[in-house]
């Protein structure tokens, strides 16, 4: 080194920590925003939740088929619960039969409860979540499942 | 044996940290010697492209301000929102307005990040034009470094289109009504063809805007175009350019610096300092500098220093300062969006993004003059200056032949008495048409207020030719006519033409629709 | 020696800095500062205070800080007015302050927000997050938020608006019944029926701001308030017009404006019509007719008035014909009437209402002209002449005794144009003799042969008449011989 090269600054000048630190921790807080952009934070498309009507019209030991919801109201003595008609192997409708319910398109059987009693389905069909609207009408959500057994209590 | 294995193998879980960082960072220290130091620049893939040792005088913030690299830094922060932004930007006219909105709306931060890239994108539209005026002033572009001028000059081009066609995207009022100008503006050829009649056979104007649009009116197919254009085309042009504009700042010898002075002496810093001349001929490339016998060439050792880290905090902060600059830009002021784009309603008035208003000046008094033929004057002129001034000397400094000063204050003076003087009478007296309701088109494309513009301005670049006896000044003169005036036709377009391009002295006159 | 990068690390520093606090006060403000946000927190806290039965906690439990919206795919809309208007199908919410009280009535419990979000009704821009933007006067957006008392102007996008219980429709039915008693349709067309002078009014409702004329509106500019004003003045928001003053009240300025503002044809799915819409559209294709006096009432009025006698109008500068009046319809036959009212008289402001033109189908012509002609006099005896008329002594005498109303060449002036073309060919010679002989009672029209001061003789009568068949000559040959004289073209626009 020449001696009339400017000296050696040393690295651990605080004007020099200072400033990288300050750099890194800017890049970092952009970079932190910049990865929360992808995550959507309103899901597009129609939500899926369906107002079925007032309870009372409901009556206990009733199922009603949604069609168009795509999926079955049950009423028992302990209660409501919905369970989905989309079948579980590769999403076809399935129609009510004599003790549950059919695939049409691989032959999944499911009882009553929609738990697999024959066929290629590998878990049972969801259970949907009913809840109730502020005006008393029962909703369910299709996106939400919860456990098999759960009834909704009016 | 299993026992010594199995040590060895916790021993190396134990050293994981350790090996990992040596593995990716060969040095894993800060440099310590000056071999060090050159190897932290010439051996990563990234710096590499930096000179090991940078000249003292390149490093000086009134010399170049920064601005080539607050292009570069531009130019990467409209990169990353740009990406950012194509997560949830949808191409097609049905969607592209919502899809904006919903960025806007509920995106996290969306509406932060939209301001960034556009205010980035504007102002690197602006940055790359003074970085052009700051390369001419130094007379940068003496040789050897010719061809970066011209390298550079294809980057504004691609610049400017880069930000038309992402002004198209949003698909609201102000974008529709731009780009039909702007369409109409590659189509105006078609004044010339039709003022002598050949539009049947030979009809470039209706080819560039077919070109441009996909179609004879701007639709999906255009922002098809544009989109493709804007995020994949025009963005690999100009980096695969930018990297021979840098490649070629390294072969040219580094940025252009003020000479270091006869007689082996340099002051710098209130010292004076041994330099080296620089001999006629290289007889070999040089690598790395390290502390040894060997004979530098070509360069004064004492001048320069190492470009890491010095070169290094330099970039760093004008990045910043870019990003800073961008950020608070974007917090305060939010990117324009008008109503969804309607073909039955005409914005009035319907003006083209900033930095091309001052040709829609020129346009409103004739289509071809004004959009295709004093461009194209404007850019060959530019590219021809480095051709034109062969004379070395002045490289690196501000104005530094002598006079150069005084030259550029005067075409100052003349150059906005002469455009303001122009305007005020076109806004007062009109032009041909108001004058001679039937004259032949071909009178008004030859002779009109833009037209006239660029002949003054040769002519007063010829007198100083002759008078200053330099090539350089007359270069001077012109350039600086030509800044006067694009600065002033913008400034003028933009803040005295109101609806139906009348003259109004301020917004606030406007009538009401 | 100076270290030459000092000044790029204090740059880089205070750069950094800068930056950081911009990325944290921009995330902060997007995030944490939104205004939906504060709205949500407090609409917990009112929830928390009112659900004191067992479905509130429950819906207390399951309420998220979140963005909320309505996407409908069939609408085309995306509405987040949810995200601050929690409470909107909450019967808690009644008496909480806005954004978070119920709706009102019971319209949601037949268009339940998830099948019909909001703008489809309020209008504004339903994708906004913040209720400026949601309003959107100021901002850059074709429909902003209608003012609440309007919005039942939106009903009739679904439904038929004469189905509707009028109770919840007020404004709207005041409107309908208004256009009709004020006879709009005498100058505006309205599904392709009605008059030609001023502009069809079929997509008024669509129109932005952009595409009326603001320029003597006060502030706010918004369409609604553009078409108030000129429903109470027309000429203060459009300088020339020739819109008489319609003399409303304000609230029936309201009521007209809703119902100008529901002329919008919109595209909705049909899913979405009520089924007495899509009868509306069946009905549309063939009307039932209306009688001669509802005709009389909505197309004639607003000009003719009651018909008994002439009016001055002072913005067409003229006398306009007593289409009722005793005289003509005891002298003009229902042929005379029919050409007239199905051709109109071209070139003036009678405009055609033949079915082709404005519209009224030829039973309600007949109708029409039945009414006119109620309580007619009995036909007086109207005989022709036997004298040959001179031509050039008919024109020095019109000049003295009829251009003054008539105007030169019989091109009208404050009174009809009797070289028009409709009136020479409708108008028996009988007709023209016994009108010039006896005036028109109620009219500007003297008598020219009354007995006790004849101011024409018979032969005088042959002359006029015998000219003014001169002036229903071709036009063409009658123009090409006037020019060569005084270069004026013959009859035309009064």
């Amino acid at each position: 080194m020449s001696r009339l090269d400017p000296p050696r600054v040393s690295r651990r000048s605080f004007l020099s920590l200072a400033s990288l630190g300050s750099f890194f921790v800017a890049m970092g807080t952009a970079a932190a925003g910049m990865f929360r952009l992808p995550n959507p934070a309103v899901l597009p498309g129609p939500v899926r939740r369906y107002k079925l009507g007032p309870p009372e019209q409901f009556s206990a030991g009733s199922e009603t088929a949604f069609t168009e919801e795509n999926l079955v109201l049950f009423r028992d003595d302990d209660g409501f619960y919905a369970i989905s008609s989309t079948c579980t192997h590769l999403g076809c409708t399935v129609a009510r039969s004599k003790d549950g319910f059919a695939c049409p398109c691989h032959g999944s059987r499911f009882n009553s409860q929609g738990s697999v009693v024959g066929g290629p389905a590998p878990r049972p069909l969801p259970w949907l979540e009913v809840s109730r609207a502020a005006n008393g009408d029962l909703i369910v959500n299709a996106d939400n499942e919860v456990p098999e057994g759960t009834r909704y209590r009016v | 044996m299993t026992e010594t294995a199995t040590r060895e193998f916790v021993h190396n879980l134990h050293e994981l940290p350790h090996t990992v960082k040596d593995a990716c960072f060969r040095l894993g220290k800060e440099p310590e010697s000056e071999r060090e130091e050159s190897q932290a620049t010439f051996h990563n893939l990234f710096l590499h492209i930096h000179s090991v040792r940078v000249h003292l005088r390149t490093l000086s913030p009134t010399l170049t301000f920064g601005l080539g690299l607050m292009a570069t830094a531009s130019f990467v922060i409209t990169i990353i929102t740009g990406v950012l932004l194509m997560v949830y930007y949808k191409p097609s006219t049905d969607l592209a307005y919502q899809s904006i909105k919903d960025i806007h709306f509920t995106v996290s931060t969306g509406r932060f990040i939209r301001n960034i890239h556009r205010w980035s994108a504007q102002l690197m539209v602006l940055v790359v034009l003074l970085h052009m005026a700051r390369v001419f002033f130094t007379a940068s572009y003496k040789k050897p470094r010719e061809f970066n001028w011209l390298v550079g000059l294809a980057l504004l081009v691609i610049t400017l289109a880069l930000s038309f066609t992402g002004y198209l995207l949003p698909w609201d009022q102000l974008a529709y009504w731009a780009i039909t100008i702007g369409s109409n503006i590659a189509n105006s050829p078609r004044e010339l063809t039709d003022a002598i009649g050949i539009t049947k056979f030979f009809d470039p104007g209706g080819l560039q805007k077919r070109l441009l649009l996909g179609a004879n009116y701007v639709g999906q197919d255009a922002l098809i175009r544009f989109y493709v254009l804007h995020v994949f085309v025009l963005p690999l042009a100009l980096v695969g350019l930018l990297g021979v504009h840098f490649w070629r700042i390294r072969k040219d010898g580094g940025l252009a610096k003020p000479e270091d002075p006869p007689g082996g002496l340099a002051e710098w810093g209130g010292e004076r300092r041994p330099v080296f001349q620089p001999l006629a001929t290289k007889t070999y490339g040089l690598m790395a500098l390290v502390k040894g016998k060997r004979p530098p060439v070509n360069r004064g050792p004492e001048n320069t220093v190492m470009s890491w880290p010095h070169l290094f905090w330099a970039e760093l902060s004008v990045f910043m300062v870019t990003v800073a600059v961008t950020l608070i830009l974007a917090f305060y002021s939010d990117a324009p969006l008008k109503e969804l784009a309607n073909a039955a309603i005409p914005e009035n008035p319907a003006k083209a993004p900033w930095y091309f208003l001052g040709l829609q000046e020129l346009v409103s008094y004739s289509a071809f003059m004004g959009g295709m033929l004093i461009p194209m004057i404007v850019l060959v002129g530019l590219a021809l200056i480095p051709f034109l001034d062969r004379r070395p000397g002045g490289e690196g400094t501000w104005f530094g032949t002598s006079h150069e000063r005084s030259v550029f204050w005067q075409s100052l003076f003349f150059a906005c008495a002469v455009t303001v003087g122009m305007l005020a009478f076109t806004v007062n007296y009109g032009w041909l048409r108001n004058w001679f309701p039937n004259i032949h088109q071909l009178w008004i494309i030859v002779i009109n207020p833009g037209s006239l513009l660029v002949l003054i301005f040769a002519a007063w670049s010829l007198f100083i030719l002759k008078r200053k006896d330099s090539v350089r000044l007359a270069a001077v003169s012109l350039f600086t006519c030509f800044l006067v005036g694009f600065t002033l036709l913008t400034y003028f377009a933009t803040v005295h033409r109101g609806p139906n391009w009348h003259f109004y002295w301020w917004p606030s006159q406007w009538p009401v629709h | 020696m100076k270290d030459p990068s000092r000044i790029y690390r204090w740059l880089l520093l205070v750069a950094s800095v800068v930056t950081i606090v911009y990325l944290v006060g921009a995330a902060v403000r997007e995030n944490y500062l939104a205004q939906w946000r504060t709205v949500q927190l407090e609409y917990r806290d009112l929830l928390r205070e009112k659900a004191t039965d067992d479905r509130g906690r429950e819906l207390l439990a399951k309420f998220r800080v979140e963005m909320k919206q309505a996407s409908i795919p069939a609408l085309g809309t995306v509405d987040r007015c949810v995200t601050c208007h929690n409470g909107v199908d909450d019967p808690r919410m009644t008496d909480a302050p806005q954004p978070h009280r119920t709706h009102p009535g019971h319209i949601l419990d037949k268009h339940p927000v998830d099948r019909f979000g909001c703008t489809v009704c309020h209008h504004g821009q339903g994708a906004a997050m913040t209720f400026s933007e949601a309003k959107a006067e100021d901002v850059f957006w074709d429909y902003p938020l209608l003012p609440p008392e309007l919005t039942e102007s939106t009903c009739v996008t679904c439904h038929d608006a004469e189905r509707l219980p009028p109770e919840q429709i007020p404004l709207l039915t005041a409107g309908m019944k208004l256009y009709r008693d004020k006879s709009c349709g005498s100058c505006h067309k309205l599904g392709g029926r009605g008059g030609a002078l001023g502009p069809a009014l079929d997509n008024e409702g669509a129109k932005s701001k952009h595409q009326l004329i603001m320029t003597n509106l006060r502030p706010p500019h918004t369409t609604w308030n553009w078409q108030n004003a000129h429903f109470r003045d027309p000429g203060s928001v459009v300088p020339d017009s020739l819109m008489r003053n319609p003399t409303v009240t304000r609230r029936e300025a309201l009521a007209l404006t809703a119902y100008m503002l529901s002329q919008w044809k919109r595209d909705v799915p049909e899913s979405y019509l009520a089924p007495d819409k899509i009868e509306q559209k069946y009905r549309a294709l063939h009307p039932e007719p209306l009688t001669g006096e509802q005709v009389y009432r909505q197309y004639c009025t607003a000009c003719h008035g009651n018909g008994a006698y002439t009016r001055w109008d002072k913005k067409f500068n003229r006398f306009i014909p007593a289409i009722r009046g005793v005289s003509l319809i005891s002298t003009a036959t229902p042929e005379y009437f029919q050409s007239n009212i199905e051709q109109g008289r071209p070139g003036t402001q009678m405009p055609a209402w033949g079915l082709h033109a404005g519209g009224l189908i030829p039973e309600e012509i007949t109708g029409v002209i039945e009414y006119l002609r109620l309580g007619a006099p009995a036909a007086p005896a109207m005989t022709a002449l036997a004298l040959q008329g001179d031509a050039s002594n008919g024109l020095s005498l019109f000049l003295r005794n009829c251009a003054g109303c008539h105007g030169m060449n019989g091109r009208g002036g404050m009174a009809p144009e009797v070289g028009n073309p409709v009136f020479q060919q409708a108008a028996t010679d009988e007709f023209i003799i016994h009108t010039i002989r006896n005036g028109r009672i109620g009219t500007a029209m003297p008598a020219f042969q009354r007995n006790e001061a004849p101011v024409f003789s018979d032969q005088d009568i042959a002359d006029v008449l015998a000219y003014l068949r001169t002036l229903g000559e071709p036009r063409g040959q009658k123009a090409m011989a006037q020019n060569a004289t005084s270069g004026t073209p013959p009859g035309g626009k009064p």
